[in-house]
């Protein structure tokens, strides 16, 4: 409890939750929608193809997408601490929210998974593999976990 | 003080959906007699951008009743009437335009769509045209006593009405929720399937040819429908938060752009011929980044509605 009163209390905390400014906590919010925008929907491009939709794209020009997935991953992870951060003693009690970073963070470790096992150099060469696509159809439906739990936050404040 | 307010604007566009579909249904007959696959891809591009322009003759209404009721001459009756007739009509003509952007789809990876489309197509826009005709007969006796039949308003039954929506979406607490979580999800599968094709055209994934990432538009699409339905779900039950917020008209205007531009990857042939290892055109480019840009604002808007307006 200290600690989340210590992070509340740091600078950019303060200034998130109460900056007068639409700069603050409007655009620090926008700027996660964005993250998780990327971060899911460019992975889930991924996982789908893995699933045999667009079957004529190739895999393996595929995995210059991965820098997306991670640029959208960074904005979501910075601007999701900021969020923490301005309400941490609310959110790092609450049950939902932990729950969320545990399925984000099992949602991140499948990403790793499936970039090394379905986009390879040798992607194209091999048949994707049943436990890839297992990982595919997994992340798509941790994403929606997880997107559930975070729009949820907002309605159990 | 604004040239244009939302109650002109809807008189400006009101005649869009009507007049549209009645065009676009005379292109698919006058297609299937000749048996013009020009024609039939100019009757659904038709169908497409009457569906697209249908959402601001619906948002631009709902502001217009705001304004007018209560003035002299105008009758609620007419309104409640209108609105309800207007809620199924837009319903078709949003089906319409979604088959017909599926049809068009098809005419890109199959060289014809489907043989039960056209039909399809033709009874849905058949369909819409007499559900719009009777939600527009409606409308304009909002503000002409003279032509109102001697007993009051004419109005068609209601299949379905805007306070049964309302009560759906407002008596129950979950819907709300459940709606954003779907809007969410449905924003984030749009925009990531555009973000990737729009990319390709940029120069990323060069190795991939136009043509395959075309496969995976209807996903995009699929997000669009469930943030449409979702959407109208929120404005319908609560359009005073919408109509009195500026950035929501931003909204609706980035969406006019990232939906034409949709068309345009969908059909385009100089896209559509890029192969493996080719540059798009600088021209091809530009309107690539402008469908990013627009989906980001309409992401943009959308998200900083609730600080940016003056709604909440």
């Amino acid at each position: 409890m200290d600690l989340y009163l210590w992070i509340e209390a740091l600078g950019p905390s303060t200034w998130v939750r109460e900056a007068p400014t639409v700069w603050g906590y409007p655009t620090v919010l926008t700027l996660h929608t964005f993250g998780m925008s990327v971060l899911v929907g460019t992975s889930a491009v991924l996982s789908l193809r893995i699933l045999g939709v667009g079957g004529s794209i190739p895999l393996a020009p595929l995995r210059t997408l991965f820098p997306v997935v991670w640029v959208g991953w960074w904005v979501s992870f910075v601007t999701g601490a900021l969020l923490f951060g301005a309400a941490a003693t609310v959110r790092g009690m609450q049950g939902l929210f932990l729950a969320k970073l545990l399925i984000v963070a099992a949602g991140t470790a499948i990403v790793v998974l499936i970039k090394r096992q379905g986009y390879g150099p040798n992607a194209d060469q091999v048949a994707v593999s049943r436990t890839t696509r297992h990982l595919a159809l997994l992340l798509l439906l941790v994403w929606v976990v997880a997107i559930t739990a975070g729009r949820l936050l907002a309605y159990v404040t | 003080m604004p040239v244009l307010n939302t109650p002109h604007l809807h008189l400006l566009m009101n005649h869009v959906p009507t007049v549209g579909t009645v065009i676009g249904l005379g292109l698919l007959l006058l297609a299937l007699m000749r048996r013009s696959d020009h024609l039939m891809r100019a009757s659904l591009e038709l169908f497409f951008l009457v569906a697209l322009a249908s959402l601001p003759v619906y948002l631009t209404g709902l502001a217009a009743q705001e304004a007018i009721s209560g003035l002299p001459d105008v009758s609620a009756d007419a309104i409640t009437a209108h609105h309800n007739g207007v809620l199924l009509a837009f319903a078709f003509v949003e089906l319409t335009g979604a088959l017909a952007w599926l049809a068009l789809w098809q005419f890109r990876r199959l060289a014809r769509p489907a043989a039960w489309m056209s039909p399809a197509i033709l009874l849905l826009a058949t369909v819409t045209v007499v559900l719009m005709a009777g939600a527009a007969t409606v409308g304009g006796e909002i503000r002409h006593p003279e032509i109102r039949p001697d007993g009051g308003v004419l109005a068609p039954a209601a299949w379905v009405t805007v306070d049964a929506v309302r009560e759906f979406v407002i008596s129950r607490a979950w819907t709300w929720p459940t709606a954003e979580v779907l809007h969410f999800i449905g924003l984030s599968l749009l925009f990531g399937v555009l973000l990737v094709v729009n990319l390709r055209v940029l120069g990323g994934l060069k190795a991939v040819s136009y043509a395959s990432l075309h496969k995976l538009l209807p996903w995009a699409m699929l997000g669009f429908g469930v943030n449409l339905v979702t959407g109208m779900l929120f404005v319908i039950a609560s359009p005073e938060q919408y109509m009195t917020s500026d950035p929501f008209y931003w909204k609706v205007a980035f969406l006019m752009v990232a939906g034409v531009d949709l068309l345009y990857l969908t059909v385009f042939e100089r896209l559509w011929g890029l192969r493996a290892g080719d540059n798009a055109t600088l021209l091809d480019k530009a309107i690539a980044v402008s469908a990013v840009a627009a989906w980001i604002g309409v992401i943009y808007s959308g998200r900083m509605l609730p600080f940016l307006g003056n709604a909440f």
